[in-house]
């Protein structure tokens, strides 16, 4: 129940992160194709397409660079839930296979818990971080939107992974699921 | 104790960490708090730290080239493209001796050029070249071989997740280092394709045949390969050409092989999301290994560590060439135990100042495009070496007859070929800096 629950939770995150780095993708190509069509068009080459497209403000989309790392701070906060879960952190497991099986698990479990505290130590570290830029009333280069609103949405995710990397402890310790 | 001497005693802890099954990114994290705790008495530098640089590591924009490439890689898995690059090489190659595993190495050199990361390589191109090449009587330990051996391509022929990793660690152009890739890239191919040759010739029952077919059917197979040279074209030509910034190419690349999956009507939702999932983990993984190695490297170079190496190294008058060698030796050995994209991480803040420090004869740029190429084959190498070689673990585990031991009997050969190139590229530097 609780783990179907938590399993839904990292997928639908790593989701929402998928979706924010498509739409990433998507303008990204859709600044480059304007910033390509408006340089040409400054050259002349297109010709009266060329004023037309002016005209109608191809170009670069403005702050592309800013939205870009606004959305994927938050597109990597929101992936670290399901890395977690899946368990596909890189390990080197080369000198722990002769060790037997009791020791791995309890070395495993000894890392989940590690793991949890250092996530939970992020997420509450990012917390402070997001309230120095709401103090400073940081805003960004170009659109000036507040810093701190791209804080908060990666602090979202980031408590997603607190839970998931503290149930995957919680479940480490009492020995009910290895994960 | 100094911070000097702290800086080196983290390396043996952290190295003890990792072999203890710590996450990779975890242990360089721990070693990085940790040291400044203690190189700084006090927890204010590092919880100061966390505050801002998880954040910004995260929100890189040179760093966010590489989900986009993942996700280009995942798209271009689900594409059908790996089948239509094999049938294309195979028309070409296959009547030859060994010309079906030949074709295999073409058709990941193909693939590789879509695709950065060389597991995604040797794993989506044996989905449909190991049933080829078994049906035309190969021998299992052969194809698995090839198929490990030609999964390597993918990081070598950019678009390459680690050289975009490297070329940020050391400050480089990432264009010029993909264009530097390229020979070396085409050496490796051309290099397994000859070692096919000599296998064959060798072993001639662990090969079979295949009739040539006409050439109307051979460029009928090339003609479907075209998106693959647009997309590849697209985004490495408009990188170096300067059209965009990397971040932008891969964006361009990710769209393109998405684009060409919704066309060949393989993207239903299932398979975006199969797509999201992969990109997920394996961005995760990435920048956690990322964050890691950002916190252990800003402690290091509080200590210092890296330019007192640097100027012993020097001071105690080696050869320049002994020494690339001697590093060249420890990558190759390190790289049989761990991940490609840790060790890099991990060595190169350390390794590139001994070497820049040294004279080669060339300058600093060409100089760490130079020894990035050969960091990168080394590493690559010791994906296909036996014992641990993660490539050969992987291509194994889709043949459930071959035992291990036949794929590493066969995988020496290829390994032979990846250290005379080494060596070529060693002697001869010019190679890989013809573009440059």
């Amino acid at each position: 129940m609780l783990h179907t629950a938590i399993q839904r939770l990292a997928r639908l995150m790593a989701l929402l992160g998928g979706v924010v780095l498509c739409l990433l993708v998507v303008m990204i190509c859709i600044s480059v194709s304007g910033r390509e069509l408006s340089d040409l068009a400054h050259g002349g080459s297109l010709g009266g397409l060329g004023d037309w497209l002016l005209a109608r403000g191809a170009g670069p989309i403005m702050g592309d660079f800013e939205l870009v790392e606004a959305g994927m701070a938050f597109a990597i906060f929101a992936f670290l839930p399901l890395t977690q879960l899946s368990g596909s952190h890189a390990t080197v497991d080369v000198f722990t296979q002769g060790l037997g099986p009791r020791v791995n698990a309890a070395l495993g479990a000894f890392w989940t818990v590690v793991m949890a505290v250092v996530i939970v130590l992020i997420t509450w570290r990012l917390f402070a971080g997001m309230q120095d830029k709401m103090r400073y009333n940081e805003t960004s280069y170009l659109i000036q939107f507040p810093i701190w609103w791209a804080y908060a949405a990666s602090f979202g995710a980031a408590v997603t992974a607190s839970v998931v990397a503290l149930y995957c402890a919680a479940m480490r310790l009492t020995g009910a699921r290895e994960i | 104790m100094t911070d000097l001497t702290l800086g080196f005693l983290s390396f043996p802890v952290l190295l003890f960490l990792i072999f203890l099954r710590a996450p990779i990114g975890l242990a360089m994290l721990l070693c990085g708090i940790g040291g400044l705790w203690l190189a700084t008495d006090g927890t204010t530098v590092f919880m100061a730290r966390l505050k801002s640089e998880v954040f910004s590591t995260f929100s890189s924009y040179n760093l966010s080239i590489i989900p986009m490439f993942l996700l280009m890689g995942q798209f271009a898995t689900y594409s059908g493209m790996s089948r239509s690059l094999f049938k294309a090489a195979e028309a070409w190659l296959g009547h030859r001796k060994g010309g079906m595993a030949m074709a295999s190495v073409g058709a990941c050199a193909g693939f590789g050029a879509i695709c950065g990361s060389s597991l995604a390589t040797a794993a989506t191109m044996s989905k449909v070249a190991l049933p080829e090449l078994r049906k035309y009587g190969y021998s299992g330990g052969f194809s698995t071989a090839t198929l490990a051996a030609g999964g390597t391509l993918g990081i070598l022929i950019p678009p390459s997740v680690i050289l975009v990793i490297y070329a940020i660690l050391t400050e480089q152009n990432i264009a010029t280092l993909f264009a530097a890739a390229f020979i070396p890239g085409i050496m490796a191919a051309l290099g397994y394709m000859a070692t096919i040759a000599i296998y064959v010739r060798l072993y001639p029952d662990q090969a079979g045949t295949r009739p040539r077919i006409p050439y109307s059917a051979r460029f009928k197979a090339l003609g479907a390969v075209w998106p693959v040279l647009i997309v590849f074209g697209l985004v490495v030509g408009g990188i170096y050409q300067g059209w965009f910034t990397p971040t932008e190419g891969a964006a361009v690349g990710a769209m393109g092989t998405g684009l060409i999956a919704f066309f060949s009507g393989a993207l239903t939702w299932q398979v975006f999301r199969q797509s999201i999932t992969e990109t997920a983990t394996g961005t995760g993984m990435i920048f956690f290994i990322v964050l890691g190695a950002a916190f252990y490297n800003g402690f290091l170079a509080l200590t210092q560590v890296p330019q007192e190496l640097s100027s012993w190294v020097t001071a105690q008058g080696f050869s320049p060439w002994m020494v690339m060698v001697l590093i060249l030796v420890f990558y190759l050995i390190l790289g049989c135990l761990m991940d490609s994209l840790s060790m890099i991480l991990l060595t190169v803040p350390i390794f590139w100042p001994v070497i820049s420090g040294m004279d080669f004869g060339m300058t600093t740029e060409e100089l760490a495009i130079w020894f990035g190429i050969m960091v990168l084959i080394v590493v690559e190498v010791g994906l296909i070496t036996p014992p641990v070689g993660m490539n050969l673990f992987i291509i194994n585990s889709m043949d459930k007859q071959t035992p291990m031991t036949a794929t590493y009997r066969s995988v020496l050969f290829f390994v032979g070929s990846d250290v005379v190139r080494v060596f070529i590229l060693l002697m001869f530097p010019a190679i890989t800096l013809v573009f440059v």
